[in-house]
């Protein structure tokens, strides 16, 4: 035991001093952490100048035009935006807080646009052509034509006329978005106004404000956190996918290394394989935890500093523990394998395909999962072996979680591969560490797991 | 008292290949033998099974006193053929970490590991990393590793294989020194004059079999020296005419000279007044007991043909690949 342990310490030191390791740990939360101080500055230094200019309008029904005065203002530009902004953060937990921060300042300022009226019975040619003047200071941003029956209709039953648009090619998307909303809004008013109706009392009554949705379950009512929690798995699986990956590959690595420099013979001298295997295993394991630590932390800690750490239930953190460390040693201990049974790294190449291809095939599934999380499908992937765990966990932060013998059954065939996986390296690194010449084939492994 | 190894009809087949073969051996404690044989005869597989590196398809072994050699490791010294270090790792380091495995305290394993490497005529270099030593300095940095545990059997993987003359003379004293000690050694060698200098017994082994298990004093008598080497004064004697003295069995021309083979029983002090009279020499004497011929006088039956035995012979004397003998 005490081997084992030496042989950790020695893997985990290794790996932890090494340069290339500090760097990759410390650069993502480093460059999210640039991100953030510097990134709003950073768009703000794009911001576009505003856009200041002239739209032509013919209105033959004199009753648009006013109303267009307004909605066309800036100030009622602005207020739309915000008012937009507003509903759609609305669905993000914490959503008003960021909403109100200054970094959600808009970052294109809103149009301010001044109406030139035409008369109707202007010549529309003539003051198409007006639009491609070579004179720019002279040519408008567009021409807006409102339908003389834009706001009232010959018949009851016939269809209200439009607008069209004119545009000289200094209009830009935004500008021309805040014309149509505004122009919208203006014939809405003119009609309501035409028909004597209140608007106010309109939208009172058309508006049905969205609930945000309760939960019921067993435990109690909680407030549904959607859209958040479908964003978990995916963030988790990206953290595993890459911690898996990186420790797999120093594992690998180090023993084609042992291999090639000949010195792990002399290390059996003193252990055994099973023991140099496992002590390997738990160091880069205790790697891989300590950057998981660093990694969980840091996301903890943005949740806090957005007061939203009530969101993330402490059981859900500590099953993804689990499910890391079960995947994590599973996917170790087959690339460990592979690392002990060929010369090269050119050479595990074509053995890892299989091993890549099992981490990535529930990472496609996942949004399959996500949306059906509790399909025949989703329930026998997380019952099937190595790719259970990552399963399990998008189910688990799913709106419907799966019941709890599940969790457990997923939890139990987790560690049945954990041991089956430690088996098969224990009996590859038994025959392979001394084999040197022609690269074993995945057949060979398993003849050698069983003779060994 | 248990002997420090004991193998009984142990055997190992890898494919169609038999690479030992019923092999039966005792080693007392205390005890140097010298595992000899040509390369590929089965010495590294025996060693590796000793080991418990390797597992035999049948026979057993105790290896002082135990079933298995994992259940005795921190007691064993072992220098495998295919050795190297860390490459990345201080040499210190590597030491102290080879110590810890084998179950030394962490307290002791620096200043041991420094002292042996003192021994080998290594000072200071315990802060180097492994990848700045020469081979010569690496070598003796893995010998330090294998015995750095002052183990009570030593089993040495040809040891001396691809050294220059200083390091096998500095390691040969540090084997010479673990003798003192009471360590039980164990070493293979190809090269049969490493055997000659150290071993107080001789175990032969030719494909897979062993062919002969002796004390060095045993193989002195047993193998009384029936060759004759001459060195004339002039190049143009008639060498040949050696032969029509009675007892001379062959004459075989060599670089300097020829040797002169003797028919069992001959008295070689007779033969050699016989020469002196026949052709002016510079230099005539017996030759020395050497294991090679030996060993080739015990394989001989199934050696046959001539060029085999050539190929043989250059082999036990080291030449071709494995660089100078000391």
């Amino acid at each position: 035991m005490n081997k084992i342990l030496l042989i950790a310490r020695r893997e985990f030191l290794t790996t932890v001093v090494n340069k290339g390791f500090i760097f990759g740990l410390f650069l993502m939360p480093a460059l999210l952490g640039l991100a953030v101080l510097f990134g709003p500055r950073l768009l703000g230094a794009m911001r576009s100048p505003q856009v200041v200019g002239r739209i032509a309008v013919i209105d033959p029904t004199g009753q648009v035009l006013p109303v267009l005065r307004s909605t066309l203002s800036l100030s009622a530009i602005q207020e739309r935006r915000q008012a937009e902004a507003r509903r759609a953060l609305a669905t993000v937990p914490g959503g008003e807080r960021v909403a109100s921060s200054p970094a959600t300042r808009e970052f294109t300022p809103a149009p301010d646009l001044t109406i030139v009226e035409r008369p109707p019975s202007a010549d529309l040619e003539s003051e198409k052509k007006a639009l491609s003047s070579t004179d720019q200071s002279a040519r408008a941003l567009a021409l807006v034509v409102v339908a003389a029956d834009a706001v009232e209709r010959p018949g009851n039953g016939s269809e209200f006329g439009t607008y069209s648009i004119y545009a000289s090619r200094d209009l830009n998307d935004d500008t021309e978005r805040a014309v149509y909303d505004s122009l919208r809004e203006a014939i809405v008013t003119a009609r309501l106004n035409a028909s004597q109706l209140d608007q106010k009392r309109i939208d009172t009554m058309t508006r049905v404000r969205r609930p945000v949705s309760v939960t019921v379950t067993q435990a109690g009512e909680q407030r549904s956190r959607r859209q958040f929690m479908q964003m978990l798995p995916f963030v988790v699986g990206v953290m595993l996918f890459v911690a898996v990956i990186m420790g797999g590959q120093q594992l690998m690595t180090s023993t084609v290394e042992e291999k090639s420099s000949r010195v792990v013979e002399v290390l059996l001298a003193a252990v055994s394989p099973f023991q140099l295997m496992f002590g390997k295993l738990l160091g880069q394991t205790a790697v891989g935890l300590l950057g998981m630590a660093i990694y969980l932390g840091l996301g903890l800690l943005a949740l806090y500093s957005f007061a939203m750490l009530g969101i993330i239930d402490p059981m859900l953190i500590v099953y993804f523990l689990v499910f890391f460390l079960i995947t994590y040693l599973v996917f170790g201990a087959l690339m460990m394998s592979i690392g002990a049974a060929v010369n090269t790294m050119q050479e595990a190449g074509s053995l890892m395909g299989p091993v890549m291809l099992m981490l990535l095939f529930p990472y496609m599934l996942s949004p399959m999962i996500g949306r059906a999380p509790n399909s025949p499908l989703s329930v026998a992937i997380s019952f099937i072996p190595p790719i259970n765990s990552f399963a399990m966990m998008t189910r688990m932060a799913s709106e419907s979680p799966p019941p709890a013998w599940q969790v457990w059954l997923t939890v139990l065939i987790g560690l049945a591969t954990v041991y089956a996986a430690i088996w098969f390296a224990a009996k590859i690194f038994k025959v392979g560490l001394l084999m040197h010449g022609r690269p074993p084939n995945v057949a060979t492994l398993v003849r050698w797991a069983r003779q060994a | 008292m248990e002997p420090a190894l004991r193998l009984d009809r142990l055997a190992k087949t890898f494919g169609s290949t038999r690479a030992v073969d019923e092999l039966d051996l005792v080693v007392p404690r205390g005890a140097t033998y010298g595992f000899i044989g040509p390369s590929g005869a089965g010495k590294t597989t025996c060693i590796r099974m000793i080991m418990s590196i390797l597992f035999p398809d049948s026979g057993e072994l105790s290896v002082l006193g135990r079933r298995s050699a994992l259940e005795a490791k921190d007691r064993i010294g072992y220098l495998p053929e295919e050795r190297g270090v860390y490459r990345r790792m201080r040499v210190g380091d590597f030491l102290t970490y080879i110590a810890q495995l084998k179950g030394v305290p962490e307290s002791e394993a620096l200043p041991r590991a420094k002292d042996l490497l003192a021994r080998t005529g290594l000072v200071d270099i315990d802060k180097k990393k492994c990848e700045e030593l020469s081979k010569g300095m690496l070598h003796r940095v893995e010998f330090v590793a294998a015995i750095i545990n002052r183990p009570e059997l030593i089993i040495l993987d040809e040891p001396f294989s691809g050294l220059d003359p200083v390091s096998v003379k500095l390691l040969k004293d540090l084997v010479a020194a673990e003798q003192r000690r009471g360590a039980t050694i164990l070493f293979s060698t190809h090269i049969m004059a490493h055997a000659e200098e150290l071993c107080g017994h001789v175990v032969m082994i030719h494909r897979g079999r062993k062919v002969l298990d002796e004390p060095m004093a045993g193989l002195r008598r047993q193998y009384d020296t029936r060759v004759i080497q001459v060195e004339p004064l002039d190049e143009s004697s008639p060498m040949q005419s050696l032969g029509q003295i009675p007892g001379v069995a062959e004459v075989r021309p060599m670089a300097d000279g020829c040797a002169v083979h003797l028919h069992p029983g001959t008295e070689p002090n007779a033969v050699m007044q016989r020469i002196t009279a026949t052709i002016p020499v510079a230099r005539v004497g017996l030759s020395r007991l050497r294991l090679e011929d030996v060993f080739l006088r015990v394989v001989a039956a199934d050696a046959g043909d001539r060029e085999a035995e050539q190929a043989l012979r250059a082999d036990l004397q080291g030449l071709g690949t494995e660089g100078a003998v000391a």
